[in-house]
């Protein structure tokens, strides 16, 4: 076990020193790797964005609970204290009488309101709930319609409908991209790892000459692999820092002309992990791959 | 400790290096391998220390079968195993000591203790005062004591010898032959490849010699 970890220290600073020793290989590496790195999280933190500011919007989803004409006072009562819950934003309260004028002061409408004997309208409450998602207006829906007292529900979804589907397309990309660019990251890490291994041939080969294992020959290069795939991740951070420097002044602005006080959101730290845990991840196995393959090719030119 | 029974190696292409050899050596035993260039003392030694398999026959070290050892206990066999050769091998982006404290990093040794062992393995072949010279600075005697001295650091109970004195002048391989010697009287078994008799006279000891692929005892 004291074997094992100093072999790991010792593996670790080799690589350490390695990449210290070429510091302009090392910097542009990471450069390819962030700029690949910052497209599909670029994209996932503006859809992050996007999504806030769709929830942002005035334009929300609306249910329409209708009353029964003949509902009492109490279900009255009852059903105003619902809606006082959290899960509600916002609900208003359309009496039949407001509606029927509301009706025919609409446009070419009075002259059929006029016909009317009585009102056929029932009283109303439009309300906005708190989510967005489609499910959940669903359930609000549903769960409002078991009032007593209550005659139907309307969800007015459509509009949230088409965003969460317009967000899937973008969060399905997010993760086509993120898929396609974790695969350039391995090749790139294995194409680095692979000039090291050529490079470090004669060290190799006399390592294996005197007791040297697959893994302690392996080991050092799948550090450096995994660092280089760190620094690809820090340096994706670097970029995409840099973009939302130049990004939020024009943002704001644009905010500001739709009387918005809306700000561009960074990464949460969690995200933040993931990157950088995945981005080392990457950079392991490309360098996986490419030092398995370039040392049977060392020890079969031997 | 080693033993040949009928070991015939064939490299592709036909060329056969070695043809039915048996021989054994016993532990502590000094033995030179003398032959014309091309005999197969390379070879021989090559399948004692796995680095080579035989087409057919049996190598044992220490009981165990070489020719069958599977991949990964190859390193375990070659750690016990010290090899010098005639081009000495070294690793020029480090300094002498780095070059020595190699086989102790891969056996794991801790790091002062392998500093200690390093720093006592120059003093013997007396290098102590270029310990953080480049190897490429040392004369060609230096750089063969500095491949000994790696060879003998993880204090293997076998040495094998592939031409260690091939490239130098004859004061460098007087003392070369002596440090072998030398070692040999602290009980290492001693196999070293060489068609310099000089230094086979000077240290005495059995003599095999390689023929077309055959082995003959020469009668000291």
């Amino acid at each position: 076990m004291i074997g094992w970890l100093r072999h790991q220290k010792h593996a670790l600073s080799a690589a350490l020193r390695r990449l210290r020793a070429q510091a302009l290989t090392t910097m542009l590496t990471a450069l390819a790797m962030g700029v690949a790195i910052s497209l599909p999280s670029g994209l996932y933190l503006v859809l992050g964005n996007l999504d806030r500011l769709a929830g942002g919007l005035p334009a929300q989803p609306e249910i329409s609970v209708f009353l029964d004409v003949g509902a009492s006072v109490a279900q009255h009562q009852a059903i105003a204290a619902r809606l006082r819950q959290p899960d509600i934003v916002k609900a208003r309260f359309v009496p039949r009488d407001e509606a029927l004028a509301t009706l025919s002061a609409a446009q070419d409408l009075a002259d059929i309101t006029a016909g009317l004997t009585e009102n056929p309208l029932p009283d109303a409450w439009v309300i906005r709930p708190h989510t967005a998602s489609r499910d959940e207006l669903a359930r609000v829906a549903t769960d409002l319609g078991k009032l007593p007292g209550v005659a139907e529900t309307h969800v007015d979804s459509q509009w949230a409908d088409r965003l969460q589907a317009a967000l899937a397309i973008g969060h399905t990309g997010v993760w086509l991209l993120a898929g396609l660019f974790a695969i350039a990251l391995v090749a790139i890490s294995g194409n680095a790892i692979r000039a090291q291994v050529l490079a470090r041939r004669d060290e190799i080969l006399v390592s294996r000459l005197i007791g040297a294992t697959d893994r302690y020959v392996r080991r050092p290069f799948l550090y450096l692999g995994a660092l280089q795939g760190l620094l690809g991740g820090l340096a994706a951070g670097g970029v995409l820092a840099v973009a939302g420097a130049i990004l939020r002044a024009p943002v704001e602005r644009l905010a500001s002309l739709y009387g918005s006080a809306y700000h561009l959101l960074p990464p949460s730290a969690i995200e933040i992990a993931a990157v950088l845990g995945l981005t080392t991840l990457f950079g392991w196995l490309g360098a996986w791959f490419s030092v398995t393959r370039a040392l049977h090719q060392v020890e079969a030119a031997r | 400790m080693i033993s040949f029974s009928q070991v015939t190696k064939r490299y592709p292409g036909g060329h056969e290096a070695l043809s039915g050899v048996n021989l054994a050596i016993e532990q502590g035993e000094l033995v030179f391998l003398t032959g014309h260039s091309g005999a197969g003392k390379s070879t021989l030694l090559k399948l004692i220390a796995a680095i080579e398999r035989p087409t057919s026959g049996m190598v044992s070290v220490s009981g165990q079968n070489v020719g069958r050892l599977s991949h990964r206990a190859v390193p375990y066999l070659r750690r016990n195993i010290g090899l010098v050769f005639q081009d000495h091998k070294l690793l020029f982006d480090r300094s002498v000591i780095e070059n020595v404290l190699l086989p102790l990093d891969i056996a794991g040794l801790e790091r002062r203790e392998a500093l200690k062992r390093a720093r006592a393995v120059i003093d013997k072949v007396g290098l102590l005062k270029r310990e953080k010279a480049n190897p490429v600075s040392l004369s060609g005697g230096e750089q063969q004591r500095l491949c000994i001295a790696r060879a003998l650091v993880s204090r293997p109970a076998l040495l094998l010898a592939d031409e260690p004195t091939g490239n130098l002048d004859a004061g460098y391989a007087a003392d070369i032959m002596a440090m072998f010697r030398d070692f040999h009287q602290v009980g290492t078994t001693l196999l070293i490849a060489t068609h310099d008799d000089r230094a086979i006279s000077a240290l005495g000891g059995r003599t095999l010699r390689l023929d077309h692929g055959k082995v003959e005892e020469v009668a000291a």
